[in-house]
């Protein structure tokens, strides 16, 4: 074999059989997820999909002439191509269309009527718990926990104990399925074999093509904001496609399952973003990004976000790059979710973080950047000997 | 409630297809299922989640199977070949 052909040998299996074909190990996702966030911060703002999901209801909801007003005062009404925030979900569910497509991994995949149904009671709990937690899980916990909140730690623990919830009602339906089985009196049948060609990796080159333009048509219209989430967000949306990367799984698994090893892939990758963030904001940059309120409407709406993210398929962003690898399931619990937040004003009186019902935000930064970063490594350890502890009960 | 489909293909040789069934649920089915397996039967579980060629066969060889193959058998569909030992 020439020097060349050995190259390109190399170069293939490193640019396209390793990222584009295998599945990545979950650790290089949590690692991959940690440093992106932490550069998506230093540009602009920190990830978190939920209160842009709500105001994509809201403006549904005004364009059929019901008036209201989005719930997150930080994400008012803007048409969808000017939200910069937006930018993030578009880009997520294009980064995870082209993964899905060039890996050969995209399918419109149908259930029944039981399915859909499950979708949208998991995606109006979903709606309801971001807007009383707030936010959702990945800005909630994931950034919130990164960024110093004391909300972070608190919504995590609620989250958990959803998501437990919510597992074992999965867990009771797949066991109830499995036990019609019996393998004594099965007729017989074809085995399915594998099918050639596809041309889904032209479809996702096309979609990555796509995508580069509409980034350097809103970078040469002025908006280099919208651009740069966009590309992040795109980011986001293959890091979380191709790592299998799902929260709502990390959590219901500990306790469900047994199994915390996603939990605890995302608690370092926690740990990686604390450091980062701790960083940027003892240089006085975006103090209070991401401390939210906290007080029990943390516990109840994380708790209830808990239940609706297992049960949906997927937390926020879990429903954002599911949707984009074909699920249906994703898309009846993307409109039930953005429909019921995104009614919160009318339902509540008021925006989200004001009146009775929120309490105030707290961040750890008051006792030092570093020593609020300590704090947080605490927490995170506490969280590994919980699943550790809990991994040791399995049979 | 739901059916999973489930056919004979030879002797002590099982295809479960779990395609349309979003992860976790092909997880949580394996469990049952191989303990209904004989030893040394075969079980090819058909699934369509991308999450469950990683969950599936770690939940099954945590149960003292071995996990022969995993193929893609077509867009965004697998198959992975559970033997019981």
């Amino acid at each position: 074999m020439g020097r060349w052909e050995a190259i390109s040998g190399e170069i293939k299996d490193v640019f396209y059989v390793r990222i584009w074909k295998r599945a990545w190990p979950i650790w290089a996702g949590a690692v991959a997820l940690a440093f992106a966030n932490i550069f998506m911060f230093a540009f602009a703002r920190a990830i978190g999909v939920f209160p842009q999901m709500a105001m994509w209801g809201s403006w549904i909801y005004n364009l059929v002439g019901i008036k209201v007003d989005a719930p997150f005062i930080p994400y008012p009404l803007t048409p969808l191509h000017l939200d910069v925030h937006t930018m993030i979900n578009f880009g997520i569910i294009m980064g995870a269309a082209m993964a899905a497509l060039i890996s050969q991994e995209f399918k419109i995949r149908t259930e029944d009527w039981r399915g859909y149904m499950t979708a949208i009671v998991g995606g109006v709990l979903m709606g309801f718990g971001t807007v009383i937690m707030p936010p959702c899980n990945v800005g909630g916990f994931y950034s919130a926990t990164m960024a110093l909140s004391l909300s972070g730690p608190l919504a995590g623990i609620s989250l958990l104990s959803g998501a437990y919830l919510g597992g074992l009602f999965l867990k009771r339906q797949a066991a109830q399925a499995a036990e019609e089985i019996d393998f004594t009196a099965l007729p017989m049948g074809e085995e399915v074999r594998k099918k050639e060609n596809s041309f889904q990796p032209i479809m996702g080159a096309a979609v990555g093509l796509l995508l580069t333009i509409a980034a350097y048509a809103y970078a040469v219209k002025g908006m280099p904001k919208h651009a740069g989430l966009l590309l992040f967000g795109a980011l986001f949306g293959v890091i979380f496609q191709r790592s299998r990367l799902c929260f709502a799984s990390a959590f219901s698994g500990i306790f469900v399952s047994r199994n915390g090893t996603p939990m605890k892939w995302i608690l370092f990758s926690i740990a990686i973003g604390t450091a980062g963030f701790a960083i940027l904001k003892s240089q006085g940059y975006q103090q209070m990004h991401f401390v939210l309120p906290m007080g029990l409407h943390t516990v109840i709406g994380g708790f209830i976000f808990g239940i609706g993210m297992v049960i949906a398929g997927g937390c926020g962003v879990g429903i954002l790059w599911r949707s984009a690898e074909g699920y249906v399931r994703a898309w009846m619990a993307l409109i039930a979710a953005m429909l019921t937040s995104g009614a919160w004003v009318i339902i509540y009186g008021g925006h989200v973080g004001e009146g009775w019902l929120y309490g105030k935000p707290f961040s750890l930064g008051q006792f030092g950047w570093f020593g609020g970063a300590l704090l947080i490594y605490l927490f995170l350890a506490a969280f590994y000997v919980l699943i550790k502890y809990v991994e040791a009960g399995r049979k | 409630m739901r059916k999973i489909t489930a056919a004979k293909i030879g002797e002590g040789h099982y295809q479960v297809d779990m395609r349309g069934w979003v992860c976790p649920y092909p997880k949580y089915a394996v469990e049952p299922l191989v303990a209904k397996l004989h030893n040394g039967s075969r079980m090819d579980m058909l699934v369509d989640c991308p999450s469950a060629t990683v969950d599936v066969p770690n939940v099954a060889e945590y149960m003292g199977c071995r996990v022969l193959e995993i193929n893609q058998i077509g867009n965004g569909e697998w198959q992975i070949v559970i033997v019981k030992s």
